[in-house]
């Protein structure tokens, strides 16, 4: 026990008074926007003009948020014997109702046409509007912050790697 | 068992022991856990915590996902651990596939596994003051909370369910600089704690509401098989960091913090002096991070299976003790998962513990045996 009767209580008043002495660590929210990091998993931003729709997205993301639909379109390629097929992306929502923010949908996209975006301020008064579109998607792509170095002891990233092979091939 | 009346048939001075449901909806549970009380006046009889108001059936749909996909399930039983879970699944799956992880994987996990603890025994650190009627705990505490959570966030991209962990290593690098800031938040976190520690450990009003209260013996805690903070609290000397190490445990020097009386107030220390030894051995990591190079994951094909078979992989989460046993048939989803939470076996001991105390230490109690309602129910 305490040698003399409240030292506990004095140590945590004392406690309290030099905090008094501080700066506040609170940020008032709405008027200070925090500072997120890059990697900050926010809201999906979607690259339309990359999607192939491989439909990769939607079956491996766990809870099934992923909508997406499309028609086959018929492309004259100048030269080519043959009239090519071409996937047309019609529909691409996710509902973010039901979207856990694990990112495995960004993860298994082949062709970069999804990316995080530290945005957070989509709350809705209906829980049917969180379900965004291709073209509600699409808005957040100026929102994607370019993607932090990495580490120089670890491995740069794949994107790097590949970026760098290109220049050596060209 | 005693007899059992309703309220208000008692007639004349003839006292009726009274049934009082504690929960499944009160501010002190963190979550909904439900108890069953007999009371005889004040005094508790009986206790029978009635546990499965937030079953979400995460094993059976183990089954139904892909050893990634379970990742996402496994951070979010024990929301204030994500961390720790989604190691202990990965660690299975890497044991059965019998996969080497890279070495500066390991270490980066056990740094932010630690830091994860921390993070976790910080929560309870403020929550349990607040609990009792301490609110300003809470704010120191989350003031420390929020500058690991910073450091977190900017490796995984997560607060809480950081999905960093994957089969074979970890998700991707971490950012250019982040060992030193890691170390810097560590730094000014250790040295704002014994604020948290002035303000709470020995104030008289804390101590009079805890100390000597909710005396669980070793033999009890070891009965129920509690694990963890509540079990070491009570002299159960068992770390599994220290007795059968996993990650780069084996590598470190882990102090196990112990006491003896078993109390609420002896719970409280053990998560306190667990934080300081949290931030050195992440600390140490860190630096040993620095010192290794190459990749942190391995390179592995698009569609997992882990082989036929099966194993058990424990580890040391925040709350005790969790077990991953992993029966797998060869396909990429496993065939059986099944968890061994510690917060399920912590909450078992509430039966001996809480008959015979008075209400008011009851909420002391609970607040004590420090778990998370979603890692009881699963």
């Amino acid at each position: 026990m305490s040698e003399f009767p409240g030292k506990g209580l004095a140590k945590g008043l004392a406690v309290t008074l030099k905090t008094m002495t501080k700066r506040s660590t609170t940020r008032q929210y709405p008027d200070t926007p925090p500072d997120l990091p890059p990697r900050s998993r926010g809201v999906i931003a979607l690259v339309e003009e990359n999607c192939t729709v491989c439909m990769l997205c939607a079956r491996e993301c766990p809870d099934w948020c992923i909508y997406i639909d499309s028609h086959k379109e018929e492309v004259q390629v100048p030269g080519a014997a043959r009239a090519r097929q071409r996937n047309v992306l019609d529909q691409f929502d996710i509902d973010f109702s039901l979207c856990m923010y694990c990112g495995i949908c960004i993860e298994v996209c082949p062709f970069d046409a999804l990316y995080w975006s530290p945005e957070f301020e989509y709350a809705e008064y209906d829980i049917r509007d969180l379900l965004h579109d291709k073209e509600r998607l699409g808005d957040w792509v100026e929102t994607v912050p370019p993607p932090p170095a990495h580490d120089t002891n670890g491995e740069p990233a794949k994107e790097e790697t590949a970026a760098r092979k290109t220049q050596l091939a060209g | 068992m005693s007899r059992e009346v309703v309220v208000g048939t008692g007639a004349g001075l003839d006292t009726a022991d009274m049934v009082l449901n504690i929960g499944p909806q009160h501010p002190s549970t963190h979550g909904v856990l439900r108890l069953r009380l007999v009371l005889d006046g004040e005094r508790v009889i009986s206790c029978e915590p009635i546990v499965g108001y937030m079953h979400r059936g995460a094993e059976k749909l183990f089954e139904a996902r892909d050893y990634r996909q379970i990742i996402v399930l496994a951070n979010r039983h024990d929301w204030l651990s994500a961390f720790n879970n989604e190691l202990g699944v990965v660690l299975a799956v890497e044991r059965l596939m019998g996969l080497e992880v890279p070495e500066r994987a390991v270490w980066l996990r056990t740094a932010l596994a630690e830091l994860n603890r921390v993070l976790n025994h910080l929560m309870f650190l403020g929550s349990y003051p607040l609990e009792i009627g301490a609110i300003t705990p809470m704010f120191y505490a989350f003031r420390e909370r929020e500058t690991i959570q910073a450091v977190l966030e900017e490796a995984s991209g997560g607060r809480m369910h950081y999905m960093f962990n994957r089969v074979g290593g970890l998700k991707e690098e971490v950012p250019a600089g982040w060992t030193t800031r890691a170390r810097a938040a560590i730094g000014e976190v250790r040295r704002r704690l014994p604020d948290l520690d002035n303000l709470i450990r020995r104030n008289e009003i804390f101590l009079a509401r805890t100390v000597g209260v909710g005396v669980l013996s070793a033999a009890d805690a070891a009965g129920y098989g509690a694990s963890g903070p509540v079990a070491r609290a009570s002299g159960l000397d068992l770390d599994l960091r220290r007795d059968e190490p996993y990650l780069a445990y084996g590598s470190l020097d882990v102090p196990v913090v112990t006491r003896t009386t078993g109390d609420c107030h002896a719970r409280f220390d053990v998560l306190l002096e667990q934080v300081y030894v949290s931030l050195d051995l992440a600390e140490q990591c860190l630096h040993q991070v620095d010192t290794l190079q190459g990749p942190v994951n391995v390179r592995l094909p698009k569609v997992l299976k882990a082989p036929e078979g099966h194993t058990y992989a424990w580890t040391e989460n925040p709350l005790g003790i969790n077990g991953y046993y992993l029966v797998s048939r060869g396909d990429k989803t496993p065939w059986r998962l099944k968890l061994r939470t510690a917060s399920y076996a912590n909450v078992q001991a509430l039966a001996t513990l809480i008959p015979g105390c008075l209400v008011p230490d009851l909420i002391a109690i609970l607040g004590s045996m420090f778990f998370v309602v979603g890692d009881i129910d699963k």
